[in-house]
């Protein structure tokens, strides 16, 4: 997935107005916004992770776009960073698109995360490639049901 | 006994309490008990960032008498400062600083 294309969006709150920027920081605030959401209709599975960290995403999909991400996520910054940062690159692009997103894109695009908490990339990617193969596995059984009609 | 330190507020609490009294304590022996960590939240956290000059001494100090430094990661992600800090000081939140004291655990925990 080529991470460099990301759109400057403005801010929708009536706080500021001010363009999104990809920083730790405010993908943290924007992922604990995302976070309280209600889960959409693919949901994925929990993994879980170091520390006792947990993550779960679920998604809707038109045709093979994924149009819409949410996730549930253990109350740590950086993993909820990580979490929205793959939900804000996503959006938008083929299930085959988000299935090459890969921890280390996410660890180059947060490069101020210390060393030693990088893991949560890990955890955050291997839980969204586990929502998409559910995904999948939820397309395939509708198109055998059809097929089998 | 053993105690850790908060620096929760950000008035004089690094300035002064921290650079002007348990500081100079700590370099000279004196302070009285052993420090076994200290973490930083909001600008406190600016102390831990290379070239601070009370933070240099911390960080010497730290390394000297085995005293775990920690600042709050969120804190520093909204500073921009997670990956501007002494070496070998991590950032994390209240697991992150249970877990590292959880080897020495101090009797006491004192917010400044």
């Amino acid at each position: 997935m080529e991470l460099s294309v990301v759109t400057e969006k403005a801010c929708t709150a009536s706080c500021c107005g001010v363009s999104q920027r990809l920083t730790a920081s405010e993908l943290c605030d924007r992922g604990l916004r995302r976070r309280r959401l209600e889960p959409l209709a693919i949901v994925g599975p929990t993994l879980h992770g170091n520390d006792g960290l947990t993550a779960q995403f679920s998604l809707r999909c038109e045709g093979d776009a994924v149009t819409s991400i949410r996730f549930k996520a253990s109350s740590c910054a950086t993993l909820l960073a990580y979490c929205e940062l793959i939900a804000e690159l996503a959006v938008g692009r083929s299930i085959a698109e988000c299935a090459r997103l890969s921890a280390g894109a996410l660890v180059a695009t947060l490069s101020d995360v210390p060393v030693f908490k990088r893991d949560r990339a890990i955890l955050a990617v291997s839980t969204f490639h586990q929502a998409l193969a559910q995904t999948k596995r939820q397309m395939n059984s509708i198109q055998s049901a059809a097929i089998a009609v | 006994m053993k105690v850790a330190y908060i620096f929760a507020t950000s008035r004089h609490s690094v300035s002064y309490v921290l650079g002007k009294m348990i500081l100079p304590q700590l370099e000279e022996n004196r302070h009285g008990v052993d420090v076994v960590g200290m973490f930083f939240f909001e600008d406190n956290n600016f102390v831990l960032v290379k070239g601070n000059p009370i933070g240099e001494r911390l960080h010497n100090v730290a390394r000297k008498k085995n005293i775990l430094l920690m600042g709050c990661d969120q804190c520093c992600y909204e500073r921009e400062i997670a990956d501007k800090l002494f070496d070998g000081v991590p950032i994390g939140c209240f697991p992150d600083l249970y877990k590292a004291l959880s080897g020495n655990m101090p009797d006491q925990i004192i917010t400044l």
